[in-house]
């Protein structure tokens, strides 16, 4: 009677065993990834650190990318542990998340308490204005000689202190298919593709020219909007707390109907695998836009040694200058690691051949103007994925635009759902009313403080 | 005492042996799930939320949480019935054919007539989607459905379609996915509990029935259902709240958004839409309340309709 | 007279066989449902990511053991871990929401007092009850007494779990004679030791059965952890699928995504691998009886 009832709690045990069992080899591998950080612990009684500093150095992060670039090029002091807590962007949850640690951050033990944290250009208002965020300059990052303006007043208070760095600076260009180019426009140089588009009649003419000839002029109606949002005359949500769409804004929106109406875009997010498949060889789609993260964050397809189309692509200006996202490291406040803090801060915008690595290697484009500028003199350095182009000289000239204005702690968020909701009416499921109307539902669920028409 | 004679005094002097078995679920009841429904009922009707980093409230608001959650947009729509709606809509789209399939299925199972092969096979199969968390089967689904994905590549290569198919901007098709992708996950185990309560039957009923000249499909109707009711009202009352805590399969599937035009936005999808980011518990605590109301009405149509089929 | 009965029959076996064969149909076309979503699991996680953006193929690849490595050491998707959080709370909750509904069930159904029907229609009433409904509550009680972040929340609820008692109470009322009870009160048995030792091991089956519903379900549960558990190494499976659907995640490895659902489900599958043919012969036996 009873074995039924012992092969199932035997069963379970085995399971049991298989998953504690499991899990150890994984514990001990796991860590070959970050191996001078994970061994360091087991050593540390033998060799204390310097300073009485703790030894979990905590990092809050959305993705992958940065945590790629520090494990490639910081040396992480003996006896002291990184961990990071990435949770994904999409729909605010890495806010929510950062948000109950940070609210937490007072009673957490020592080495539970986030010593740095990551937030993007759509946010970083909401915590450099708080007593969440610390001033840098007092913990020994002073040097800002190098780095681009916007990204230091991005990071500053309304008082001007500094609460953090960017490790790149983020002009957005014009990412167009070289051989599309060719047979649209006539020619891929950038400079005459440039002259062919330096203006939203000229773009959305040869909109018309692509689809005639088969072609996509982007793969998403979202792909100008940061474009658009980015040259606004005033914030999405004005003093009074209302939200008031400005004229560029309206712009993109008729702009998006006019594309997707007319077949001169796919209507699909601007990450979504319909987008990015456009990217393959066989793919159709003409522009992209996107600064230098976006090389190799959001364009593997392109880059993919098969079916991509590796080196047949190049960037210009377009019809306007705009800068997209870009990572700010912030330092928390209660951080039990300052000087580990100010030192990985100061590696990304001033160690020179970090920075130097950093172009090389990964495709980015840093927050240090004289390496920049240094590769943007340099007649050998090219980069393959744009055909040789020296895609840092462009930007060296674009990043002179950048103006960090008309921000908004909700512009995240405020951003993503215009961009769904109105995509809804692009595909004809609703009319413009009803678009709007879940749009303003959506912002009274995020944000009931905002007022909406 | 115990000593004493049993067989009379068994009402009374084993009573208090009721009360201490069945202590233990009353009291983690009223704390896990009682007091925090009060606290619910509280919240609601008080505006607190989350403005950034800062919090708002509370502050005691009365019934404004209400009168907002029933207060019509431009177009007329009045959100929280509209999601009532959809998850109605989903719900029996689902459990329709999830439970006359599984009846129909218990009843092939279990035919002596029939006599079907590979039984075990069939079984295991068929229960095998409930296994699959429903975050992780939407997940499926959407690559599966989605434009670049499998089934687009295959229409295409068949012919039957020229253009890419977004199946994700449809009303009909977002819904139809969702129907199916419940109506998978759940028909397997109640064909399992469903041929549980039809093996349960004395066959002697069966004989009897035969013997007096019944056809399999009256057989069906006198004998199996009837005897069958406290089984299916367990299902039906399962597949009930199934369907009203209706969450992760849309909430995956649209990312959240409930698109088209939140049509595919069920009540608990609508209350997590609060929950996050602003943790607005105020207006949380409102919708709480109301699908708690509708669950009430709900269970009780069933209830009464069931049970009084059952005497 | 022997004629026709013998068209007759000829006639009936004719129907019977037709009906066979749309029974049979039926059943394939279900099972082709059900397998085709775990076929395409199991072939995408043998294939590369590059191999998956080319499209659609139904042919195994090689990638496998590249995938399940990939996924097993996964820096930020610590998947290991999370399937061993996700067990420990998914056993203990079953075992206890087991247990403790057959104690409740038993309760009310061998002993008589006042407010037994009373006990019966209020679980009946709250079975409908979605848990979300208190989300907001439970979280600002969790909050208050310092339990987010832990799991002491996600298990002990399992005590009160409503359908599995009305599942026990079902099937106690088909298959429990109340003289067994009585012949162990003769016999000069406690109440608990009656319950535990003589009612327990009868229920075997009905246990066996809600012991796995029970597994699976928390298993598979979102909301709630998702609601309470922040920490990386706290974090449960599917708070990790519900990931992966982000946009910060598509750049992902494709392979690795489907290893991770595979693994994902993978236990559970186990689990009822061994057990399907012992819970569906435990459940029909145990009714036949009644």
């Amino acid at each position: 009677m009873k074995k039924a009832l012992a092969l199932l709690l035997a069963l379970v045990m085995v399971l049991s065993l298989a998953a504690c069992g499991s899990s150890e080899p994984a514990a001990t591998e796991a860590p070959k990834a970050d191996a001078p950080a994970a061994e360091a612990p087991a050593e540390a009684p033998a060799e204390e650190p310097a300073a009485e500093e703790g030894k979990v150095f905590r990092i809050y992060a959305w993705n992958e990318e940065f945590k790629g670039f520090f494990e490639k090029y910081y040396e992480v002091p003996e006896g002291i542990t990184v961990e990071w807590v990435i949770n994904p962007n999409d729909g605010g949850v890495y806010q929510d998340k950062l948000d109950e640690a940070l609210l937490n951050q007072a009673n957490a033990p020592a080495d539970e308490k986030i010593d740095m944290f990551l937030a993007e250009a759509d946010y970083i208002l909401k915590y450099t204005d708080t007593e969440f965020t610390q001033d840098i300059t007092a913990l020994g990052v002073t040097d800002f000689s190098n780095t681009y303006e916007y990204t230091v007043q991005a990071a500053s208070d309304s008082n001007g202190v500094v609460k953090g760095v960017s490790f790149q600076c983020c002009p957005a260009a014009l990412i167009y298919r070289r051989s599309i180019a060719e047979d649209v426009l006539g020619t891929s140089e950038p400079a005459e593709v440039q002259e062919l588009l330096n203006s939203w009649d000229k773009f959305n003419a040869v909109a018309a020219d692509a689809a005639a000839k088969g072609y996509y002029m982007t793969a998403s109606e979202a792909a100008t909007f940061r474009v658009f949002s980015n040259n606004t005359s005033a914030p999405l949500v004005n003093e009074a707390g209302e939200l008031v769409l400005d004229e560029a804004i309206t712009t993109w929106q008729a702009q998006a109907k006019n594309f997707a109406d007319n077949g001169y875009t796919l209507t699909a997010d601007i990450w979504s695998d319909e987008c990015t498949a456009q990217m393959f060889a066989d793919g159709k789609t003409m522009c992209y836009f996107g600064p230098a993260w976006y090389f190799n964050f959001s364009m593997g397809n392109a880059q993919d040694p098969e079916k991509g189309c590796y080196g047949d692509w190049a960037i210009c200006q377009g019809p306007q200058a705009h800068f997209w996202g870009g990572t700010w490291l912030l330092a928390a406040t209660g951080s039990d690691n300052p000087t580990m803090l100010a030192d990985v801060m100061d590696t990304f915008i001033n160690d020179e051949e970090v920075c130097k690595a950093l172009i090389e290697n990964e495709a980015q484009f840093t927050n240090n103007q004289a390496v920049n500028a240094a590769f943007a003199e340099d007649p050998n350095y090219g980069n393959e994925f744009l055909g040789g182009q020296n895609d840092v000289a462009i930007f060296v000239e674009l990043a002179k635009n950048i103006r960090f204005e008309n921000k908004t702690i909700y512009d995240q968020l405020l951003t993503e759902g215009l961009q769904g909701y109105w995509r809804e009416y692009c595909d004809g499921t609703v009319t413009e009313e009803e678009a709007m109307a879940n749009y303003y539902k959506y912002i009274n669920e995020k944000y009931p403080e905002i007022v909406t028409p | 005492m115990k000593r004493l004679p049993v067989r009379k005094s068994k009402g009374i002097s084993y009573a208090k042996w009721g009360y201490i078995f069945i202590a233990p679920f009353f009291i983690t009841y009223a704390i896990f799930v009682l007091y925090p429904q009060m606290l619910t009922i509280y919240n609601s009707f008080f505006e607190n939320y989350r403005s950034g980093l800062k919090q708002v409230g509370p502050n005691f608001v009365g019934l404004e949480n209400y009168v907002k959650l029933f207060t019509p947009d431009k177009n007329g729509t009045i959100d929280i019935l509209k999601y009532a709606g959809n998850t109605v809509i989903l719900w029996v789209g689902g459990a329709i054919p999830q439970i006359t399939i599984a009846l129909l299925l218990a009843i092939f199972f279990t035919s002596y007539r029939l006599k079907i092969r590979g039984q075990q096979f069939f079984k295991t199969v068929i229960y095998m989607p409930n296994l699959i968390m429903a975050s992780a089967f939407s997940m499926l689904f959407y690559t599966l459905f989605s434009p670049v994905g499998p089934i687009n590549a295959l229409l295409t290569d068949w012919g039957m379609i020229d253009a890419t198919l977004d199946f994700f901007s449809q009303k009909i098709t977002v819904r139809g996915m969702i129907m199916l992708m419940n109506f998978l996950l759940w028909f397997g185990n109640t064909t399992i509990l469903l041929m549980a309560g039809i093996m349960g039957i004395d066959q002697n009923m069966f004989e009897a029935a035969q013997i007096d000249g019944a056809n399999s499909v009256q057989v069906f109707f006198r004998v199996t259902l009837p005897l069958l009711m406290p089984i299916l009202v367990y299902t039906i009352i399962t597949a009930l709240i199934g369907g009203l805590q209706m969450f992760d399969v849309p909430q995956v599937l649209t990312n959240g958004g409930g698109t088209p035009n939140r049509t595919s936005m069920t009540l608990i999808m609508f209350l997590n839409n609060y929950l996050k980011t602003s943790k607005n518990y105020g207006m949380a605590g409102a919708i709480s309340v109301i699908i708690f109301i509708i669950t009430g009405i709900l269970s009780l149509i069933v209830y009464r309709s069931l049970t009084k089929q059952d005497n | 007279m022997t004629h026709t009965n013998s068209s007759d029959s000829r006639k009936a076996r004719m129907m019977l066989q037709a009906s066979r064969a749309v029974v049979y149909a039926i059943l394939i076309f279900l099972s082709f449902l059900c397998l085709f979503s775990f076929y395409m699991l199991i072939v995408n996680s043998t294939r590369s990511n590059a191999d998956l953006q080319g499209g659609f193929r139904l042919a195994f690849s090689d990638q496998f053991f590249v995938n399940l490595y990939n996924a097993w050491t996964d820096a930020s998707i610590d998947i290991p871990r999370g399937m061993l959080n996700s067990f420990i709370i998914a056993a203990s909750s079953a075992v206890l929401s087991t247990y403790f509904s057959a104690l409740t069930a038993y309760g009310i159904h061998a002993y008589n007092f006042k407010l037994k029907k009373a006990a019966f229609t209020f679980i009946m009433a709250i079975m409908v009850i979605p848990n979300q409904v208190y989300a907001v509550g439970f979280y600002q009680m969790c909050v208050r007494l310092g339990w987010t972040n832990s799991y002491i929340p996600l298990i002990l609820p399992g005590i009160a779990a409503p359908v599995v008692f009305f599942y026990m109470k079902q099937y106690m009322e088909s298959v429990l004679p109340m003289e067994i009870v009585d012949a162990a009160r003769v016999d000069g048995s406690g109440e608990f030791y009656t319950f535990n030792r003589i009612i327990l091991p009868m229920l075997k089956p009905a246990l066996a059965v809600q012991l796995i519903f029970s597994f699976v379900q928390s298993w598979n549960n979102y909301f709630l952890p998702a609601l309470l558990l922040d920490k990386a190494e706290m974090k449960t499976v599917p708070i990790m699928i519900a990931q992966l659907r982000s946009a910060d995640y598509s750049k992902f490895d494709m392979g690795k995504v489907y290893m991770f659902i595979l693994l994902a489900i993978l236990p559970v599958m186990i689990v009822y691998f061994c057990l399907s043919k012992f819970i569906i012969k435990g459940v029909t036996a145990g009714s036949v009886k009644g």
